[in-house]
């Protein structure tokens, strides 16, 4: 919807409606305290430098960020109250919340914007350079608006706005100082309807309510603590007692969710994940034998069975992948269902495949060797190596596992192209050129970078149709663009997908409103509280 | 001399001598940390999602990590001598704080365990010792056995179970209720009440084996001549278990305690995870994992002093308890 010409979102509306169809919930059920778990630590609570998860999870309860998306992924106001996008797409100008101040009692303004963008995200955002690259600079004409002037239209940058993705940082306190030294980052100071308080490094951060947030009325929550607790089963045990409210990104394991879902005052959900995107994947170094084969590569997607691993090690949560894009790109008409990707595996295909491209088995049946690596987020993970080893096992590939710390893992998959299998998985976002593009585009071999193209792929075609899918703005010729990319991607499978994640978040029963908008657990929880 | 001003000599040799030795382990733990795969600065911008490879380099440059070596040594070692742990860059924090802010709960676990078991083992050696292949000795010595023989983290869970999630006595995890906030006594005994599950835990292991060790020890005093001789003067069993056995049978027993309070620093690392006990194990743990090496440093540095210190406490307890072990 947002991408065709002038749209005018009153987001005021909306949450005035908001307002309306939960006053009776101010009046009974505010105040109270909401423990969530942060898993791991988070490094810090600077989110304009990291993505990293439990960054997301904390960081958009104090800081606030111009737009936020609702369950349908439609953008809604936050700190922007309504915006404009120009006939040829080139100027958007944010409308800005009158009476907003930061925690230190301070106005929120458009230089905040302006400054945010360019100096802070644009430069030291690990995904904002990308997001932000076609903003050449921000008019403030007044306090209360802020002017995007755009090189090129870029319809994408429209889903970027959230706090997860683009907070909103106080200029007062950041202005000529180190960005990345700066105090803030331990001690954040936002707009939104919390507080930071305190944070007992290796136990808990301390969130309060902030009685100046401009929606009146909210957040109907006095505090929010996220807790550290290192061990699965005793997070398990916490979430169980009662002593934690809320779980998510697996914090809870598959294996115990299974047991706890049928408890009366614990509920589970999928929801809340849809900006996130998570699909599973196997990386090939496509420089070096065996995996330089294309029908290597193919036989490999066509053996494993994706619906086999999803029943067997995820207890039947995710969908089993068909194309390089996720389906939830499905609304925008962006995705597009595509050959090699079966969800039950077919063998003979396979052989028959590695058989007619020459890849003859040895004396014992074997036609490759090589070791996979494992990304060491979790079990699971071990558990879809030792998979793979047998069912690559079936048409010859023979694997050996290989499962390290994550530094160590990092730099050899990253930074010294040492590896020839790797398991993974990527956050695809809200839009591909956000979340997809790191992935193929030959500009992203970037060697020593994480999560980019380690695949060393490079297509001549497949980078003139990122470019052209980052700028265009009319939805049917998106749709086209990244239907032939797909089409493109899925013969030569640089990356094989395996199968889109769905995240669970656990939640007491007590707890309600928690998973309000697209953003699900990295939202501002200013709707949530705890039922008595 | 007066033995006052010669304990305090002592004190103050073993002080002296302690510095080389303290030195030797930073520079020892500096190297051996460098076998590590990766860096703080990979970690940092795996968490990151992504990160341009001149936003890494200047990170390596800003953390001091584009030096060769020595120059990095150099640099840590002058910190040390003016008393300064350095940065951790993971944290953003100076890691003299970070590590004094978990120092507090990882000595209240430690003296705790410590008291714990060695209270209980000595006496549970004793009624075992005395009532040698009876039934009590039968209990107790198969008790040792089973205690001494299961995984920490299975008994950490199993208590979580029946204690937390069956019985509601005791909080799953965590050093206090973070939900209330308590303040004054009322925290005190929350603490308390959070501390009795990890405590119990960790000093399960370590009971068994101060049980096991003053049992053997007891019994090797037991048929010492000075044994018989006191029998042979006619004094009471009572006065020869308590006065002349017990105190020879202790000195085993203060040694391993000695050598154990180090181990515990490190060994905890099940119990607090298990129970998100916010000790130094933990946070050396994370360290390792994410190259925080300054840090990590930092908490072996603390420990190593822990170390010097207890032995030396342990040595003038030795003087103590046998006065004919003098200090020199």
């Amino acid at each position: 919807m947002p991408e065709t010409l002038v749209k005018k979102v009153c987001a005021s509306v909306l949450a005035t409606l908001a307002l309306a169809v939960s006053s009776h919930a101010i009046a009974q059920n505010a105040g109270g305290t909401m423990v969530m778990i942060a898993q791991p630590e988070p490094p810090s609570l600077a989110p304009y430098l990291s993505t990293s998860g439990p960054i997301g999870l904390v960081a958009p309860k104090i800081y606030s960020g111009l737009l936020d998306y609702d369950l349908q992924l439609n953008p809604i106001g936050d700190l922007a109250e309504s915006f404009d996008i120009s006939e040829d797409g080139k100027t958007m100008t944010f409308n800005l919340r009158k009476g907003v101040t930061w925690h230190d009692g301070e106005p929120f303004t458009s230089a905040d914007v302006q400054f945010s963008i360019m100096e802070v995200l644009k430069k030291f955002h690990p995904r904002g350079p990308n997001t932000f690259r076609e903003v050449n600079s921000i008019d403030t004409p007044d306090e209360l608006t802020a002017v995007f002037n755009l090189e090129r239209p870029a319809p994408y940058m429209l889903r970027a706005f959230s706090a997860y993705e683009s907070p909103i940082v106080p200029k007062h306190l950041l202005e000529g100082k180190d960005v990345r030294e700066a105090d803030l980052s331990n001690n954040p100071v936002g707009t939104g309807p919390f507080k930071f308080v305190e944070w007992k490094k290796g136990q808990y951060i301390r969130l309060d309510k902030n009685p100046d947030y401009w929606k009146k009325g909210y957040p109907l929550l006095d505090r929010i603590v996220a807790r550290v607790i290192p061990d699965a089963s005793t997070r398990t045990a916490a979430m169980e007692s009662g002593e934690v409210h809320y779980g998510a990104f697996g914090a809870i394991p598959n294996v115990d969710v299974i047991r706890l879902r049928d408890f009366d005052e614990i509920g589970v959900t999928t929801d809340g994940y849809a900006m996130i995107n998570p699909m599973a994947l196997i990386e090939f170094d496509v420089t070096k034998p065996p995996f330089d084969s294309k029908a290597m590569r193919q036989a490999i997607s066509l053996a494993v069975d994706r619906q086999f691993m999803i029943d067997n090690i995820w207890f039947g949560y995710g969908k089993p992948a068909t194309s390089a894009m996720t389906s939830n790109y499905a609304p925008l008409g962006l995705y597009t269902p595509t050959a090699n990707y079966p969800s039950t595996a077919d063998v003979p295909a396979a052989i028959a495949l590695l058989d007619a491209a020459g890849i003859k088995p040895d004396a014992d049946g074997v036609r490759a060797t090589a070791v996979i690596d494992l990304i060491p987020y979790g079990e699971e993970w071990r558990r879809v190596g030792e998979y793979l080893k047998q069912s690559l096992g079936d048409i010859g590939v023979k694997l050996e596992l290989r499962y390290e710390d994550v530094p160590t893992w990092l730099k050899r998959v990253y930074a010294d192209y040492d590896f020839s299998l790797n398991i993974n998985y990527f956050y695809q976002l809200p839009d591909p050129v956000i979340g997809v593009q790191r992935h193929y585009g030959t500009d992203q071999i970037r060697q020593g970078t994480p999560f980019v193209n380690s695949a060393r792929y490079s297509n001549a075609r497949v980078d003139e149709l990122l470019e052209a899918g980052a700028v265009e703005a009319n939805a049917d010729k998106r749709g086209a663009i990244y239907a032939e990319l797909q089409n493109i991607l899925a013969d030569e499978l640089p990356v094989v997908n395996l199968f889109e994640m769905e995240f669970l978040t656990v939640y007491s029963e007590k707890l309600k409103d928690h998973t309000v908008s697209a953003m699900g657990p990295y939202g501002s929880f200013d709707r949530a509280y705890l039922d008595k | 001399m007066s033995q006052t001003a010669q304990r305090s000599r002592y004190v103050l040799k073993r002080l002296l001598q302690a510095v080389p030795v303290v030195i030797a382990i930073v520079v020892i733990n500096f190297f051996l940390l460098q076998l590590a795969e990766g860096d703080a600065v990979d970690v940092l911008a795996g968490e990151a999602g992504s990160a341009t490879p001149e936003y890494m380099a200047q990170l390596r440059q800003k953390f001091g990590l584009d030096q060769p070596l020595l120059v990095q040594l150099g640099v840590y070692m002058k910190n040390v001598l003016s008393f300064d742990l350095g940065y951790s860059f993971r944290h953003d924090m100076p890691v003299a704080q970070l590590v004094l802010d978990r120092l507090m709960p990882t000595m209240l676990l430690m003296v705790s365990t410590i008291t714990l078991a060695v209270g209980f083992g000595i006496v549970l050696g004793l009624i075992a010792a005395s009532n040698l292949n009876n039934w009590r000795d039968t209990v107790i010595s198969v008790f040792a056995l089973i205690s001494y023989a299961t995984p920490l983290f299975w008994v950490g869970l199993m208590m979580i179970v029946v204690f937390s999630l069956k019985l509601h006595w005791f909080p799953t995890s965590g050093m206090e209720n973070v939900a209330m906030f308590y303040e004054g006594w009322e925290r005190v005994k929350d603490i308390a009440h959070h501390l009795v599950m990890p405590t119990l835990t960790l000093s399960l292991f370590y009971l068994a084996l101060y049980t096991r060790l003053m049992r053997a020890s007891m019994l090797e005093q037991a048929d010492m001549d000075y044994v018989t001789t006191a029998r042979a003067k006619g004094l009471t069993e009572r006065r020869i278990v308590f006065v002349h056995i017990l105190r020879n049978a202790l000195l085993p027993v203060v040694t391993m305690a000695g050598v154990q309070v180090g181990s515990l620093i490190g060994g905890s690392v099940i119990v607090e995870s298990v129970f998100a006990w916010p000790g130094l194990g933990m946070l050396a743990f994370e360290a390792l994992f994410s190259r925080d090496l300054n840090l990590l440093l930092g908490i072996f540095l603390l420990s190593a002093l822990l170390v010097v210190a207890i032995n030396l406490v342990v040595d003038l307890l030795y003087s103590f308890l046998d006065p004919r072990i003098e200090v020199a």
